[in-house]
């Protein structure tokens, strides 16, 4: 099997694009793509085949067939290209494609991408949209949500290790604060800053954060869980172009090595799961990624961790063996997770202020890994140098999860 | 025979929740499975719970789909059946607006609910 590099990335920005497409997305997070091939890259002659993952194009675009659309919009037909699905980590499902090309030898330069265009339909439309990742014959008709989903989760872990939403509100906070600090998110604000402009326009006064959190600007969405406990409604695209290790050189000196990839699948209905507090798809997937990488949760200087909704990154933290069980939420609470604590976790904002525009959030947390170890992160750098990072990109209620350890190249 | 989700259905229009039970390692399935996910054998049979159970988790929906967007709020719990297995209906006869009055541990009884033509899993307090 071939070792596998990570060359380049880019994304657009996370945002509401009200006159973009899917494709125009796409096509703008290319072009940034290209721009970050230390060496250059020439798609026409050195892309060998395209993946990407779109969730649920029919229901946002009615549009199917996104391979070839998008290769003839990049003036790649042609090449092998097909569309990748697994709800929300369906951007990871095309990196593993990719990945999957490039160590079968079969290829050795491929472009895999994601992309999600939801604005389109108003809040119950996409809500419906999105719903469709769960079990419409055992979930769906009874009236649940994917916020109702995780808020199952969060009442089954508040009951086993104790906790309630207020604590919750340190993910909240954490990734509203480093999402101020990134360019590419759509919340590029402070919670503090948020409430500070509905006490003005709504002609009202907060004390303080939580006063704001705890108000009828942030109601609930399915209880414990608060409109500001949901990654938003988001449209947006990612991009990166894997190679064989032995040619990386050709296009960078400073490539990402992707030592890792791990990949499991849950059941897909919540009931049947013994344990909602934890993601058995996720340990199983971690575990094989961390024994290939041959790495410890120790040896992880920063994660991207799937944030869909608060409860999750908790639960995930927990999962991927960097806290104890339990204790994932008091090490939140501690800034044990924030830009300088020793496990930085979402530094990018997370799915929570980012954005999260389904589709494309696997390979837009790989962007925020390759900016953090080759140190081109800005304000929201890590200190230390990291070396080695994590992605873990889960689909549904965490019925699949993707598991992927990168680590800088030394040359 | 092989076990669809049709049996399912036909189960709820009958008042029951449907499990299905192995008849190679007896493993019990609920809701039904049509492949025994121990050993793996094709062959299994149609159980009939008795739809008594505990509530296991619950939320309360304020933001629905297109669908439900009517009733809201209503809660959706998940429900330990006393044979074994956890399904999710709907939770009926509690107030929504009062959360932290519902209780983990309430001994609920299934019911179908019939709204249009669908039905939905429904549970009452016991």
């Amino acid at each position: 099997m071939k070792k596998v590099d990570l060359i380049g990335v880019g994304m657009t920005k996370f945002d509401k694009h009200p006159n973009k497409t899917s494709r125009d997305l796409l096509v703008e997070a290319t072009r940034e793509a290209i721009t970050s091939v230390d060496k250059g890259i020439y798609l026409k002659e050195d892309v060998k085949g395209l993946f990407v993952g779109y969730f649920t194009p029919s229901l946002y675009e009615h549009q199917g067939h996104s391979g070839p659309l998008i290769t003839e919009w990049l003036g790649l037909t042609g090449i092998p290209a097909f569309r990748t699905e697994s709800a929300c980590a369906s951007a990871s499902a095309a990196l593993t494609t990719g990945y999957f090309a490039i160590a079968s030898g079969m290829y050795d330069v491929v472009m895999v991408a994601g992309v999600e265009k939801m604005t389109k339909l108003d809040t119950p439309g996409v809500t419906d949209a999105l719903s469709i990742a769960a079990d419409d014959v055992f979930e769906l008709g009874t009236g649940i949500t994917f916020p109702g989903l995780f808020a199952l989760m969060a009442q089954e872990y508040f009951e086993k290790y104790g906790g309630n939403w207020e604590d919750l509100q340190a993910v909240t906070l954490k990734n509203h604060h480093n999402g101020s600090l990134n360019p590419k998110a759509q919340f590029q604000a402070e919670i503090s800053a948020i409430a500070k402009k509905t006490a003005i326009k709504k002609d009202v006064t907060f004390k303080d954060e939580m006063d704001f959190l705890k108000s009828k600007y942030n109601p609930w969405i399915a209880y414990p869980l608060r409109l500001f406990d949901c990654s938003p409604i988001s449209d947006g695209a990612s991009v990166a172009f894997l190679t064989s290790r032995e040619i990386s050189n050709r296009f960078t000196d400073k490539p990402l090595h992707i030592n890792g990839v791990g990949l499991s699948t849950d059941t897909l209905t919540v009931a049947g799961r013994s344990d909602l507090t934890t993601s058995e798809a996720t340990i199983n997937a971690a575990a094989v990624a961390y024994k290939m990488a041959g790495v410890t949760p120790n040896n992880i200087d920063i994660a991207e961790v799937h944030d869909c909704f608060t409860i999750n990154e908790v639960i995930l933290s927990e999962t991927l063996s960097f806290f104890k069980k339990g204790e994932g939420l008091k090490a939140a609470q501690e800034g044990r997770t924030s830009l300088s604590g020793d496990k930085p976790i979402n530094t990018d904002g997370g799915l929570k202020s980012k954005g999260h525009p389904v589709g494309a959030t696997g390979i837009a947390m790989v962007h925020e890994i390759w900016e953090q170890l080759r140190g081109e992160a800005g304000e929201r750098q890590v200190k230390g140098n990291p070396k080695i990072g994590l992605t873990c990109n889960v689909g549904g209620s965490t019925a699949s999860s993707m598991v992927f350890i990168f680590e800088r190249g030394e040359k | 025979m092989m076990l669809t989700v049709q049996h399912y259905i036909n189960g709820l229009k009958s008042g029951k929740i449907l499990g299905s039970k192995c008849k190679k390692c007896s493993e019990l399935m609920i809701p039904l499975k049509p492949v025994c996910s121990k050993c793996g054998s094709f062959d299994v049979e149609e159980f009939k719970t008795t739809g008594k159970g505990v509530v296991r988790s619950f939320t309360v929906i304020y933001v629905a789909p297109e669908k439900f967007k009517d009733k809201v709020p209503y809660v959706v719990a998940l429900i330990n059946l006393d044979e074994g297995g956890t399904v999710m209906g709907r939770l009926a006869g509690v107030d929504p607006n009062k959360p932290e009055d519902i209780k983990v541990g309430t001994k609920v009884q299934f019911e179908a609910l019939v709204e249009g033509e669908e039905t939905v899993v429904s549970f009452v307090i016991n």
